[in-house]
């Protein structure tokens, strides 16, 4: 009887230490447990800027799986709540309004576009919840005196090209252009960009001989390309607000049959097999971008990211996608740094204080929530899209100057 | 000066094209008082058919009219049977709804079926232009101008050389004189919407060569569409040809001369000229107003 | 018993609207969910902007599908006036600012937009839509453009979360409400609708036009554009596309038809039930994305083939329907034998030779290739009952639209009573003392008898706008009108339900209110039987005895014979001949134009 009570006694402890064990500690590598801890976002999945707010989606949730597969945040498994703002105001204010008393989020993202981003923003800033959002670099945004507000990218959108003009700039003389061309999109991100452009150069010399704003919804660019090419200029650059408006002019200049020296694309050239199909790929050579995210680069969770993307959703991720993650990940840092996701605030202070290492690099902000580092300049090189500038994160050593001539 | 020319080839060229999509919609006010504020998004979705002939069977573009022109009949028949006849003789604003209502509809089925990323058709010739002398002209734009100037010459001999033209002619000068002479105007109010609606047919195969278009591309064509009846007449064929050669001029000679950004408001400024100073626009005939409605 | 019931649904209904109003007011203070009091706020911002349109579309029949653009210029103004010219104050002090700027765009727009109607109307409001959100993008120096204005973040107490929003929307809404109720009760309410019935009738019968559509297109803007204001702050950031979109237009359309356009409540009660639909079904998965629009579109398109008139005047519909059905059908009863009791008017000269009241000199209208009137000149005497007869297409019709400014001429003079009045508008005319009425009767359908009568104005006054729509003393001199003409008992009937031959007695009751020096009269006796013909002589006679002078025209030659002096005989656009009805009808050219040669053979 002893024997066999003792024996019973033993089980039951081992059994008791067995399950105290497995429920301590966070069980690294193995499955995250606990509450959920629900972040919550809306993106345009519908509407003008759907293209971008689906890849957005994408770069969440393959964060999300990334992060649930990892242990969790803090050990607790991430719920992604996901809303479609439909490309309207009035309804991102909604959604926020809702991921905030509805479902009663811990954590927020941003949306997509800075013409959305602007209430959003303040709506979590009114609720004084951290706000990391994938995208909007207007200069609109940082200009609010926001505590709460942060940009996961590298730049805002006057700066987006600094290292484009800085290669302009140290081009020999008989190389440089004379004469350029500036055609801006009446957007909030792409005006910016191409404005910075066009600063940039005047300063260095470059004549201004053509630079007029159109709306971003217009479809024949032929009138716009006749005019730019009766002023023959050596460089033209294009603050494009999407995809549709950078891939007309291009059609437009090769009906007219001018092609510059120098070609600069706000965001057109970052939509990788839409942008190569839409115009041709021998039209793409030679066009120069500058772009937040490069799928070569050595930066951390950046195989991981690719591979996760790559399997589940069978093509490259482009570049939206992976601002999408990066923000999560700005915020998934924010959180760890802390330890704790109760105070808004210590996350808001830690980001401040603090430098993040994402998907597309390091990131820091100042106080504004506006970022300090610069954009990768890249170029389509043979069918390929290559990051020439800055030199340390270059993918191909050569720059294609000057662009060849359109291709039948 | 050689721009000016330029840019006058191109405006007239576009303005072909528009003439074709003009021209079913004042068809159909012309006979049933409609203003068929789905057109845009009709010949929008007859756009992706040809976009989607294109990319799995390799036709092009231009030549898949010939297939799509009639699917758009049948579209335009069902429309009417299915809703719009049962809004003649209710006042113009509820038919305004009812199409900007189905015009929804039409873009949200687009939407579903072809999502929502750009589309865009590219055979060979998309993006070259023949070359005479120091100006250019667009093949695309060419050829769509081409298949226009057919369809439109097909419609007019329609129109004034066939019974149902005919028909269609008593129909939208007096209903019940028509009637009584023989003519069912149900029918022809159903066969004259769907004509209408099949010229989308055609003027989508053309718009999916010209510009990537999605699905809520069809506000802006809607917009312009409608100034340039306005500017005609409504309801006058000829009417909408000079119209949108007049629209398309002075769109491209505003965004070259003025600023990209202030062509947009061409169109609207036209509307409302047009509807103050000389509501019945240049073609159109001015209604006895003493008989009572 | 049937009174009862319907006084009950009323106070019903008073009382739900009641407690609807309670609950609003107080959530609030009883729940701090801001999701429900967001979906609250935009519910309210779509009810005052449905209410106001319901005022220029419901009540005046101008239908706008480009309403939201006074949202937008509320907006700005609040936005531009706090960031550019008085930064720090709090944006609500340029709420009234907005009202006042919305107005203002209102009748300077609406007064060129209104010169067009129907199809043309309504395209017009969307392209005044798109023009503003064009001219607010471009325009950048004074709106920042498309990087549109941001508000500074509210500063009160965090504790009040959306309060001041929430309240001052629930309070422009009630203005709003009040604003409709008002006009409907007044003179101002009725002569919109009579408009909106039929408008060139209602100019004839004395109603200033152009005045009232201005004025009912700034009551339909001015608390449109408060709330734009508010909403500016609310969303703290603007920008053109977002603030000038056709979509929101179609959502007030929507809410307003689906509640019931022209009532009181229904836009209210449309907004409050289509915003929380809209953004439930926002968050739903199956009608994410396109489907969505699927969705939108089939549920607009459904309301307009189904229910058109809206929820409150289906329910109203289908009630009156039931309580029609029991009474006894009207239309068929007997005629009282009329009881003369018309003011008199002091008995002119009725000598046929006397003054001319109405004289038309060398008239001519032409319609395309066709001259409907050629050259005509003849003169009305005053006091008599003069008679205009001839084949049809000679004009008659048309003279009569030239004399009463339905329609303007080419050339040529009218005078009346001493003055030129070819540049008068149709209103003018009618307090100068012109009525007429039609060959095929224009009564305002919707409006009932009484109200019918009431309608026309002798005079144009911005006071009388405020009057009460049906007055004691006016009650009784319309009653008074219809007793004369046999129509009395027909007061409270909807004018549509009325036969042909009863419409053309309350016509000319109609007319009679304005106290006319000059009644035109066209084709009194078609189609109506002769008991009924003989009636209206009689009428007309006594009416001439007290001094009104005539003109009819008409095909029933010995009726015209027996009380006509002079007579017109109107052929191919000018007058072919005057004179006595003896001389008439034994004129050769006017038997070869329109008697015929078996005429006299007839008569004789």
């Amino acid at each position: 009887m002893r024997s066999a009570l003792s024996k019973v006694l033993v089980t039951m402890i081992a059994v008791l230490a067995l399950v105290a064990a497995g429920c301590g500690g966070d069980g690294g590598g193995g499955e995250a447990s606990g509450e959920p801890i629900k972040v919550g976002a809306s993106l345009p999945l519908t509407g003008d800027f759907s293209e971008p707010g689906v890849a957005a989606q994408q770069g969440y949730t393959i964060w999300q799986e990334t992060i649930n597969a990892n242990g969790g945040l803090l050990g607790r498994p991430v719920e992604v709540v996901i809303k479609d703002d439909q490309s309207d105001q009035n309804v991102v204010v909604t959604d926020y309004n809702a991921l905030i008393q509805q479902d009663k989020v811990d954590l927020l993202l941003g949306t997509f576009s800075s013409l959305l981003n602007l209430p959003a923003s303040a709506v979590a800033e009114k609720n004084k919840m951290l706000y990391v959002e994938p995208a909007g670099g207007s200069p609109e945004m940082f200009s609010r005196g926001f505590e709460y507000l942060f940009f996961a990218q590298q730049a805002t959108a006057p700066h987006q090209a600094d290292l484009f003009v800085e290669w302009v700039n140290s081009l020999p003389d008989d190389q440089k252009p004379k004469t350029g061309a500036y055609v801006i999109a009446d957007d909030p991100f792409g005006g910016p960009v191409a404005e910075g452009i066009q600063k940039g150069l005047e300063a260095a010399g470059v004549k201004t001989v053509y630079s007029e704003v159109y709306p971003p919804e217009t479809k024949n660019f032929d009138a716009i390309a006749t005019a730019v090419a009766g002023q023959k200029p050596d460089v033209i650059a294009q603050g494009s607000a999407g995809l549709e408006d950078g891939v007309n002019l291009i059609r437009s200049l090769k009906k007219v049959g001018y092609s510059p020296q120098q070609f600069f694309q706000a965001s057109t050239p970052s939509f990788a097999d839409q942008f190569s199909n839409a115009v041709g790929i021998d039209n793409t050579e030679g066009i120069f971008y500058a772009v937040s995210y490069d799928p070569a680069a050595k930066t951390p969770g950046n195989e991981e990211f690719l591979a996760a993307y790559r399997a589940k959703y069978d093509t490259d991720p482009p570049e939206d996608a992976a601002d999408g993650y990066a923000a999560a990940q700005v915020l998934q840092a924010a959180a760890e740094g802390v330890g704790s996701i109760d105070d808004q605030k210590a996350l808001a202070d830690w980001l401040h204080e603090n430098s993040v290492e994402t998907i597309l690099g390091t990131l820091s902000w100042d106080e504004t929530g506006a970022p300090q580092q610069a954009f990768l300049l890249a170029q389509w090189q043979s069918g390929d899209e290559e990051i020439v500038r800055p030199e340390d994160s270059a993918t191909s050593d050569t720059i294609v100057n000057p662009k060849p001539a359109w291709s039948k | 000066m050689t721009q000016l020319v330029q840019v006058l080839i191109l405006g007239l060229l576009i303005g072909g094209v528009y003439a074709l999509l003009a021209s079913g919609l004042t068809l159909i006010f012309g006979v049933m008082n409609v203003i068929n504020v789905a057109q845009g998004a009709l010949f929008i979705f007859a756009a992706f058919l040809s976009w989607t002939l294109w990319k799995e069977a390799g036709i092009d573009p231009l030549l898949s009219a010939l297939v799509t022109t009639p699917i758009m009949f049948a579209v335009g028949w069902l429309m009417y049977v299915g809703t719009i006849q049962w809004i003649s003789g209710k006042p113009a604003s509820m038919s305004v709804l009812l199409t900007f209502a189905l015009a929804l509809v039409i873009e949200g089925v687009s939407g579903m079926v072809w999502s929502t990323t750009s589309h865009s058709a590219t055979p060979g010739y998309f993006a070259s232009s023949y070359r005479i002398g120091d100006f250019y002209f667009p093949k695309a734009q060419v050829y769509g101008c081409g298949i226009a100037v057919i369809v439109l010459l097909a419609l007019y001999a329609l129109l004034r050389g066939t019974w149902l033209g005919r028909a269609i002619r008593a129909v939208s000068e007096n209903v019940s004189s028509a009637r009584l002479v023989g003519v069912n105007a149900h029918n022809v109010a159903a066969l004259t919407f769907a004509v209408g609606v099949a010229t989308t047919g055609a003027g989508g195969a053309i718009a999916s060569v010209l510009y990537p278009f999605v699905p809520g591309s069809h506000y802006v064509w809607i917009s312009r569409l409608l100034g340039i009846i306005v500017l005609g007449g409504m309801g006058s064929l000829p009417g909408a040809v000079i119209g949108a050669l007049a629209m398309g001029v002075s769109e491209t000679m505003t965004a070259t001369y003025v600023s990209p950004r202030w062509a947009t408001l061409v169109p609207y400024v036209v509307i409302m000229v047009v509807l103050l100073a000389r509501p019945q626009g240049i073609m159109g005939a001015k209604l006895r107003e003493d008989v009572v409605v | 018993m049937e009174r009862a019931g319907e006084l009950a649904l009323r106070h019903g209904f008073a009382a739900a609207v009641a407690i609807g109003a309670l609950g609003l007011l107080a959530y609030p203070l009883i729940s701090d969910n801001l999701y429900y009091q967001n979906m609250i706020i935009l519910s309210t911002l779509l009810a005052i902007m449905a209410s106001g349109w319901n005022i220029i579309s419901g009540f005046t029949g101008y239908v706008s599908l480009g309403h939201s653009v006074f949202l937008g210029i509320g907006a700005y103004t609040t936005a531009l006036l706090s960031i550019r010219v008085f930064e720090g104050a709090s944006p609500f002090w340029f709420v009234p600012v907005s009202a006042v700027v919305a107005g203002v765009f209102a009748a300077v727009v609406g007064a060129i937009l209104m010169r067009t109607r129907g199809h043309a109307f309504v395209i017009l409001t969307i392209a005044f839509l798109f023009v503003m959100q064009i001219v607010t993008l471009n325009w950048s120096d004074l709106t920042n453009g498309n990087h549109g204005v941001t508000l500074p973040l509210p500063r009160w107490d965090a504790a009040y979360q959306d309060w001041p929003f929430y309240y001052s929307l629930l309070g422009l809404l009630a203005l709003s409400v009040a604003l409709s109720w008002w006009i409907r009760r007044t003179k101002f309410g009725m002569g919109l609708i009579a408009i909106r019935e039929d408008e060139s009738k209602a100019a004839g019968v004395g109603i200033n036009t152009r005045v009232y559509k201005v004025l009912a297109y700034i009551a339909s803007a001015v608390f449109v554009g408060a709330a734009g204001g508010v909403y500016a702050y609310y969303l703290t950031f603007i920008d053109p596309r977002g603030m000038f979109r056709i979509i929101v237009s179609v959502q007030i359309v929507l809410a307003a038809l689906l509640g019931g356009r022209g009532t009181i409540m229904g836009p209210v009660i449309g907004a409050f039930i289509f915003e929380p639909l809209n953004e439930v079904t926002n968050n739903v998965e199956l009608l994410a994305g396109p489907r969505r629009l699927v969705f939108y579109g089939a549920f607009l398109a459904a309301i307009v083939l189904l229910l058109p008139r809206g929820i409150i005047p289906s329910l109203a519909e289908i009630r009156t329907r039931r309580r029609e059905q029991r009474t006894a059908a009207t239309v068929g009863q007997r005629l009282e034998r009329p009881l003369v009791r018309v003011a008199e008017r002091a008995p002119a000269a009725a000598d046929p030779s006397g003054r001319p009241l109405l004289e038309v000199r060398g008239v001519g209208k032409r319609f395309g290739g066709l001259a409907a009137l050629d050259d005509c000149t003849l003169a009305v005497p005053e006091g008599s009952i003069t008679a205009l007869i001839g084949p049809n297409g000679s004009g008659k019709t048309t003279l009569f639209n030239v004399v009463d400014g339905t329609m303007p001429h080419d050339h040529g003079e009218v005078w009346f009573d001493g003055r030129r009045i070819d540049g008068l508008s149709p209103w003018a005319r009618a307090h100068a003392g012109i009525g007429r009425t039609f060959q095929i009767t224009r009564l305002f359908r919707e409006m009932t008898v009484l109200e019918n009568v009431v309608t026309p104005l002798r005079s144009f006054s911005w006071r009388q706008l405020g009057a009460d729509a049906v007055s004691g003393p006016e009650a009784e001199r319309a009653e008074e009108l219809l007793e004369f003409v046999g129509m009395r008992r027909f007061a409270p009937m909807r004018a549509g339900a009325l036969s042909y031959g009863q419409q053309k007695l309350v016509e000319l009751a109609q007319v009679l209110m304005l106290d006319p020096k000059l009644i035109m009269l066209d084709e009194p006796a078609g189609g109506i039987n002769p008991t009924l013909i003989e009636h209206m002589a009689e009428m007309i006679r006594e009416l001439n005895r007290r001094g009104t002078t005539f003109v009819i025209v008409e095909h029933n030659v010995p009726l015209v014979l027996g009380l006509c002096n002079p007579v017109h005989v109107l052929a191919r656009g000018s007058c072919l001949c005057s004179g006595p009805p003896d001389t008439v009808q034994h004129d050769p050219a006017v038997l070869d134009a329109y008697l015929g040669e078996d005429y006299l053979a007839g008569v004789g």
